[in-house]
């Protein structure tokens, strides 16, 4: 795609009335091994490039994107975004950027790009062969997986913004099968990394392989209301669920409980929430957000204490504040959202085990299934299916499964206890979301 | 489209380096979305995908290589690109292809893209004015537009160039009722594979109000009760429990690799005599159906377990290979930037012979799980847990009061067994259900059923 390309989008749309117009252009490319028994089992490469528009007619905000980017097809975009402009009704004013802040640039090199697809295939089947020598039991991998993604935006509009961001990420997942007398269990882990040099593939193949042999022999437990451990991938996992309700916008309309509750004591004082663009660890931030604007670190929840919403423009005008620089787009297509960047709970202290003599009986969570149902972002409440270890003097006695672990996100945040040291961060998307393990009280386990 | 000559080169280079199939998938879709929140339109977009996905085999083994560069120069490099991954060198293969178009059995009147962005509007507006008028605890709704027109070409080295176009329109209603200090949700979102006449078709002041009044009984509702019990679930969305404790497992994908608690059983019993099983993507304009799958082949009905019995798997081009069974045309993907895998269509547990009210009447005490959420499944151990939003608990066999936050959960190969009751009127529902090829459309559904005894999270 060239430059010229989207200069010709912006005039087009100048032409058809669009006051105010903006292109935000997507590519991407990457690459997928898995292999099964020592061959490939399957392997991709992906190129896929988008751009849309979006444009101020009469103060109505109109959106169309395609990833047909070729000049014959910009009149037919524009006419789109036009159409969509005019049902607009809603009465909140949506600005655009007119990119006169500074951002903090951060120079990455991309250190992915190093290795051939032969190299990144090998590293699969060594992965493979290290996953099946760790344990007799296991029986195949049901995934074993490297791949590695490159991409660009460019987001350009007719105030003058014009900027450019770039990023390289690999990830290697391994997923065995454990098979003990004829009890099949399932393993798995994964990590993200920006540099090969970060990958230790026997130690994604180990861990992937302690993760299924720790639930050999689970079975149910009683249920109760109990001290519960939430371990650091667990709460992280909880925090991506729940994020929505920092949202500017959730508050806005009715679907955060969080409204007007800035300063406000709304968790426990050993819990401190984080955006952080430029964590380290975390790998989903940017200098800018997906209206340009420049991001920066803020502390969400500090110290138990409420400290601030997250806002894109739309929502800052409205409230009459700067924007956080927390516009999402997680693609072309989307139109622009609230969403964090690299959102963590920051660690304590103490060392997991020590979480464990302080709940003294009761369970740490290790697995939540069904997310996408048994949790809702607008209520907080929550109900899963879960697996995990019973924990009984303070130590882990035995894997449990077949057990649903259940509560309120709001009220969770008020019944932590401590915060363990161990921060580990999902794998990245849009947004990254991390935490380190913690000791909760208030929920309910279901179980015999 | 593509024309002839120019996918003979592609699928030939595609196949130059020793692969012994090659498939070009493209795709060109339009799709518009609206969202109505606070009762005025906040969102209107529209978007167009088109690109080209390109896959071979060799043996067992599957690349694919996808792309949005439509060029003779950009189908080439993906085409050698997937190719490179097969093996090196040789020439390019000669393949010959024969044009045909999929026969329509699901007509639809209206595209979407066709129909005035303002009557879409009044139907979403007509949800949200039903919703909040069911109670002044009704604090804000959602409603969501979507349709989307999807034009797809299958051509493969046997020589299938096949088209097919679908039109899916579905829409979403979202009603938050609160008290102050809690948020309780209802939410109505019905969809076909037909044109903007569906929406024509809808009550959508019922839908409205069947939202509001769910999300008003559930914020006056207690916690579920946790524990094991017996629990009859309702036609209609109930049908996700097959989708995820069972229908997942029967999935090729599954099965092909051992990975499948279903492995080898066919012929064998696996449920309850009272339970068969269907999945049928022939329906005329159901959410999940396809004249074609994305491989190009019919789709069919198939009956997966009879009394009991199990029946069928569900079966894509490439676990054909592997499993030395035919494709049951069943090869499905979110989008061209996804390789097919088998997938569900429209998926329930066929009419049985039970008394819909017996069975409630002499459950004793239990749970009556009346609307589902979604749900999810580990296929290697057949561990499934979903969601209820609506029940209620039942107290010697009467309905006593709405409970909520109740999940269920299980694992797969037991829970068809403690299936003692199944009802005599299917019904269906629709959702988006997620795995290996991306988010389809799929129809869950059955009569209303009782289970003996199963775990209930809650608080």
């Amino acid at each position: 795609m060239d430059y010229q390309l989207i200069d010709t989008l912006l005039d087009l749309a100048t032409k058809a009335g669009f006051t105010q117009a903006e292109a935000y252009y997507t590519q991407g490319e990457s690459f997928n091994v898995s292999v099964l028994d020592g061959e490939i089992e399957d392997y991709r490469v992906e190129s896929q490039q988008g751009l849309s528009l979006r444009g101020l007619i009469d103060g109505k905000m109109g959106y169309a994107s395609t990833e047909a980017v070729d000049e014959e097809d910009l009149d037919e975009l524009v006419a789109a975004a036009k159409e969509n402009a005019a049902l607009i009704q809603s009465p909140d004013q949506t600005p655009l950027h007119d990119g006169k802040d500074e951002i903090e640039q951060v120079k990455k090199e991309n250190k992915i790009a190093r290795l051939s697809a032969k190299e990144k295939i090998e590293l699969a089947l060594e992965m493979e062969r290290l996953a099946k020598a760790a344990d007799p039991r296991v029986l195949r991998m049901e995934g074993c997986e490297l791949g590695t993604q490159v991409s660009r935006r460019i987001i350009q509009n007719t105030l003058g913004l014009r900027r450019e961001s770039s990023g390289a990420l690999g990830f290697a997942a391994a997923m065995p099968i454990i098979k003990n007398g004829e009890d099949m269990l399932s393993g798995m882990y994964f990590e993200a990394f920006d540099d090969f040099s970060k990958l230790d593939i026997k130690r994604v193949a180990e861990k992937a392989v302690e993760d299924g042999v720790a639930y050999i022999g689970a079975s149910s437990m009683p249920s109760g209301s109990m001290p519960v451990v939430l371990r650091n991938d667990v709460m992280a996992t909880l925090l991506r669920v729940f994020s929505g309700v920092f949202s500017a916008e959730a508050t806005d309309k009715g679907l955060s409980l969080l409204k007007g509750r800035e300063g406000e004591r709304i968790a426990a004082a050993c819990v401190t929430l984080w955006d952080d663009p430029f964590c380290e660890q975390a790998y989903s931030g940017s200098s800018f957000d997906g209206e340009g604007v420049a991001t920066h670190k803020k502390a969400v929840v500090e110290n138990g204490s409420f400290r601030t919403l997250l806002y894109n423009l739309k929502y800052a005008k409205k409230a009459g504040i700067a924007s956080t620089g927390n516009a999402s787009r997680p693609s072309y297509a989307s139109t622009v959202g609230i969403a964090p960047s690299n959102f963590y709970l920051a660690p304590g202290q103490c060392s997991r085990e020590a979480l464990f003599e302080r709940a003294k009986n009761g369970v740490m969570i290790t697995d939540l299934m069904g997310m996408h149902a048994g949790a809702n972002p607008v209520s907080g409440d929550f109900s899963l299916a879960a697996k995990g270890f019973l924990i009984q003097e303070g130590k882990i006695v035995r894997p449990v499964e077949q057990i649903t672990v259940a509560g309120n996100f709001y009220a969770l945040l008020q019944g932590v206890q401590a915060v363990a040291d161990d921060l580990w961060f999902t794998l990245p998307g849009a947004s990254s979301f991390g935490s380190a393990s913690v000791l909760v009280e208030g929920l309910s386990i279901a179980g015999k | 489209m593509l024309n002839n000559h120019l996918a003979e080169e592609v699928l030939g280079r595609a196949l130059s380096t020793g692969g012994d199939f090659a498939e070009i998938f493209m795709e060109d879709t339009t799709s518009q979305g609206i969202v109505v929140l606070g009762s005025n339109v906040e969102n209107a977009s529209t978007s167009r995908m088109r690109g080209v996905g390109i896959r071979v085999y060799k043996g067992f083994s599957s690349v694919y290589a996808y792309t949005n560069d439509l060029s003779r120069g950009g189908l080439l490099r993906c085409a050698s690109d997937a190719a490179a991954a097969v093996g090196e060198g040789g020439a390019a293969v000669d393949v010959r292809l024969n044009r045909s178009v999929a026969a329509n059995i699901h007509p639809y009147a209206l595209l979407p893209v066709d129909v005035d962005g303002k009557r879409k509007v009044e139907a979403l507006l007509a949800m949200d004015q039903a919703a909040r008028s069911v109670s002044p605890e009704i604090v804000q709704v959602s409603a969501s537009y979507s349709g989307k027109w999807q034009q797809v070409q299958i051509l493969n080295s046997e020589g299938l160039n096949v088209s097919d176009q679908r039109v899916y329109v579905r829409v979403r209603v979202q009603a938050v009722a609160a008290n102050g200090s809690e948020n309780q949700t209802g939410t109505e979102s019905p969809g076909a594979l037909k044109g903007h006449e569906f929406v024509d078709s809808l009550d959508l002041e019922q839908l409205g109000k069947s939202a509001g009044r769910c999300a008003v009984t559930m914020l006056h509702a207690d916690n579920c009760p946790a524990g094991q019990m017996p629990v009859v679930i309702d036609g209609g969305f109930g049908g996700v429990i097959f989708h995820e404790a069972c229908g997942h497992a029967l999935e090729a994908t599954s099965v092909a690799k051992g990975n499948s608690v279903f492995c080898g059983k066919l012929g064998q019993p696996i449920a309850a005599k009272c339970v068969s099983a269907m999945d049928d993507g022939t329906m005329a304009n159901e959410w999940g159906s396809l004249n074609i799958d994305d491989e190009g082949i019919p789709t069919q009905r198939k009956l997966l377990i009879e009394n009991g019995v199990l029946k069928s798997y569900m079966i894509d081009r490439l676990n054909a290979r592997r499993m030395s069974m035919p494709s049951t045309g069943s090869g499905r993907r979110q989008d061209y930037s996804f390789a097919p895998t088998s997938r569900m269509t429209n998926t329930f547990i066929c009419e049985g012979t039970d008394d819909e009210e017996e069975m409630l009447r002499t459950m004793g005490d239990g749970l009556y799980a009346k609307t589902m959420g979604g749900g999810s499944v580990n296929p290697v151990t057949g561990e499934f847990n979903f969601a209820v939003n609506e029940a209620y608990l039942v107290k010697d066999g009467k309905i006593d009061r709405p409970v909520r936050g109740a999940t269920l959960i299980g694992k797969g190969s037991q829970i068809l067994w403690d299936i003692d009751r199944v009802g005599r009127h299917m019904t269906m529902a629709q959702g988006m259900c997620g795995s290996l090829s991306g988010s389809v459309p799929t129809n869950v559904g059955q009569p209303r059923i009782r289970v003996s005894r199963i775990t209930v999270g809650g608080r």
